[in-house]
């Protein structure tokens, strides 16, 4: 379970990108963050992933507070998480099944592990082809999908997506809202930040609205607008 | 620590090596030349050691007789002074005998020899050794007074002074080294940090997908220490090969003078030159890493 309390994101220029997000979200959710540019959904998952740590308030994800934990600790959380960046952050010398096998390695998974796994992660995300290109090969499309394999190589327990449909055109940033689907299908939790009216449109999921830093909706079966 | 793991520190630490190129070629000579200088200093103080050392096994006093004095007043003061309180052992050698000892020293120094054979220009004398070395020079003096005493000479006088100046020599050696080991160690800490730099994208990565701190550290500091080695390394070659030509040269041109041999000055060398090679590699690069672990 993700918890925010009285959560306060203050940056050093003085912006303030979120100010009291109470928040609960429980395994096996799927929910989407939407609001304006600049509302504070990227600043919110940021803090998710503790590339951020809030100003004011707490955060828990499952045994860990966020605020309150060793440094040392940190990856364990993190390897509980899977994150498809806004900017996916694919290392371009490496091909795409060695992008997605060094997030393994980087755990510390056998070669045998990540030999068996690194292959159906990509037939999940439909590169199962395209193992040995490079990044700059890809389509952007393509490129949002060896990002999310990368993310769900590990098995993360909660799955969290930067707007991971922003530079796609409408059919492909479709395709990818179906994988995030199926892989909540599968049992992980997703968490996605996106200004894809039309995709929160047809799923009817959780929807979380920001807007000026504050949590100004929450609905189970929302829409990007209030009807 | 698994296989695995160890084979993708080596990979990563030999890639970075790699594609340092010139950076690294730069380090590991700094860090060369740097040890060169200590294992320099290393071999000076223990050429010194080894000179007071060969001294002070030597004679303690040897006292020198006027060529013209009788045999018979010789033996005279040999019996007056083995009552002196301070006088251990003393024993009488002619110049006969000064002559047969040298030519046993050096059997090489055919035209000095001779010259000895022709006309022997050495003294008779005494070694006079003392209960202990604090008397030394009041026997010295002792001896000195007596007319028939052409001159007296202790070691134990020189080989204190080299001792002082060993002292000496090792300070002034740690001084210049410390001042060379921390340029050394910000070149170091420079090429590990291009390194790093070179790399930041995957390090931001790497600690976002959970790699702990130390996952991502220990190729740097591989590469650091693997710098710090080769260094030290190529600083001990050249210690070899230049101590090698060093003795040839100061046996041609000093054959009296007491030379540490080869073995001796590497078992000193080695040893600290590796040592240091190791710390300030792993800490140049544990310095350097430090800043970008912040993810």
């Amino acid at each position: 379970m993700i918890r925010l309390e009285q959560v306060d994101k203050r940056y050093p220029n003085g912006h303030l990108a979120l100010s009291g997000v109470d928040l609960v979200i429980r395994r096996g959710e799927f929910v989407f963050i939407v609001g304006p540019s600049g509302s504070g959904k990227s600043s919110l998952v940021r803090l998710l992933y503790r590339e951020e740590l809030p100003t004011a308030g707490d955060v828990y994800i499952d045994q860990f507070h966020l605020t309150h934990m060793r440094r040392s600790q940190v990856p364990r959380l993190r390897r509980q998480l899977g994150v498809v960046f806004q900017d996916v952050k694919l290392l371009p010398q490496r091909t795409v099944g060695q992008n997605v096998a060094f997030a393994m390695e980087v755990v510390g998974a056998s070669s045998r592990e990540i030999a068996k796994r690194v292959p159906q992660v990509l037939e999940l995300v439909g590169l199962g082809r395209r193992r040995d290109s490079f990044p700059h090969q890809l389509s952007g499309g393509e490129q949002q999908r060896l990002g999310i394999a990368r993310a769900l190589v590990n098995n993360p327990v909660y799955l969290i997506a930067d707007e991971p449909t922003g530079n796609l055109d409408p059919d492909t940033a479709q395709d990818i809202m179906q994988l995030f689907l199926e892989i909540n299908r599968r049992g992980a939790t997703v968490i996605m930040a996106t200004h894809a009216r039309d995709l929160v449109n047809q799923v009817k999921r959780r929807v979380l609205a920001i807007d000026h830093g504050r949590i100004v909706r929450d609905e189970l079966k929302g829409a990007y607008h209030e009807a | 620590m698994r296989p695995k793991t160890l084979w993708y520190f080596g990979r990563e630490t030999g890639y970075g090596l790699w594609r340092n190129g010139w950076m690294t070629l730069a380090s590991v000579s700094t860090v060369a030349i740097s040890l060169f200088v200590l294992a320099f200093f290393i071999v000076l103080s223990v050429n010194l050691n080894h000179i007071a050392a060969t001294l002070e096994n030597e004679v303690e006093i040897r006292v020198f007789i006027h060529q013209k004095v009788p045999r018979k007043t010789e033996l005279q003061l040999l019996k007056q002074a083995r009552g002196w309180p301070s006088v251990r052992q003393i024993s009488f050698f002619t110049k006969t005998q000064a002559a047969h000892q040298l030519q046993s020293e050096f059997p090489d120094q055919k035209a000095l020899l001779q010259l000895i054979d022709q006309s022997n220009p050495l003294f008779d004398g005494y070694d006079v050794y003392a209960h202990h070395p604090a008397q030394i020079p009041a026997v010295a003096r002792r001896f000195r007074r007596l007319p028939v005493v052409q001159s007296v000479v202790y070691e134990g006088l020189v080989a204190k002074r080299i001792n002082r100046v060993t002292e000496i020599v090792r300070a002034v050696g740690w001084g210049i080294e410390a001042l060379l080991a921390l340029a050394t160690l910000s070149i170091i800490s420079n090429t590990i940090r291009l390194a790093v730099f070179a790399r930041r994208r995957e390090i931001a990565v790497m600690k976002l997908v959970g790699a702990t701190d130390w996952f991502i550290r220990w190729p740097f500091v591989l590469e650091g220490t693997v710098l710090g080695l080769i260094g030290a390394a190529a600083a001990d070659v050249a210690v070899n090969y230049g101590y090698r030509w060093a003795i040839r040269a100061a046996v041609a041109a000093m054959p009296f003078w007491p030379v540490a041999p080869l073995h001796l000055v590497l078992e000193h060398t080695v040893g600290v030159t590796v040592l240091m090679g190791l710390v300030i590699g792993g800490i140049g690069s544990l310095v350097a890493v430090r800043r970008f672990l912040h993810v």
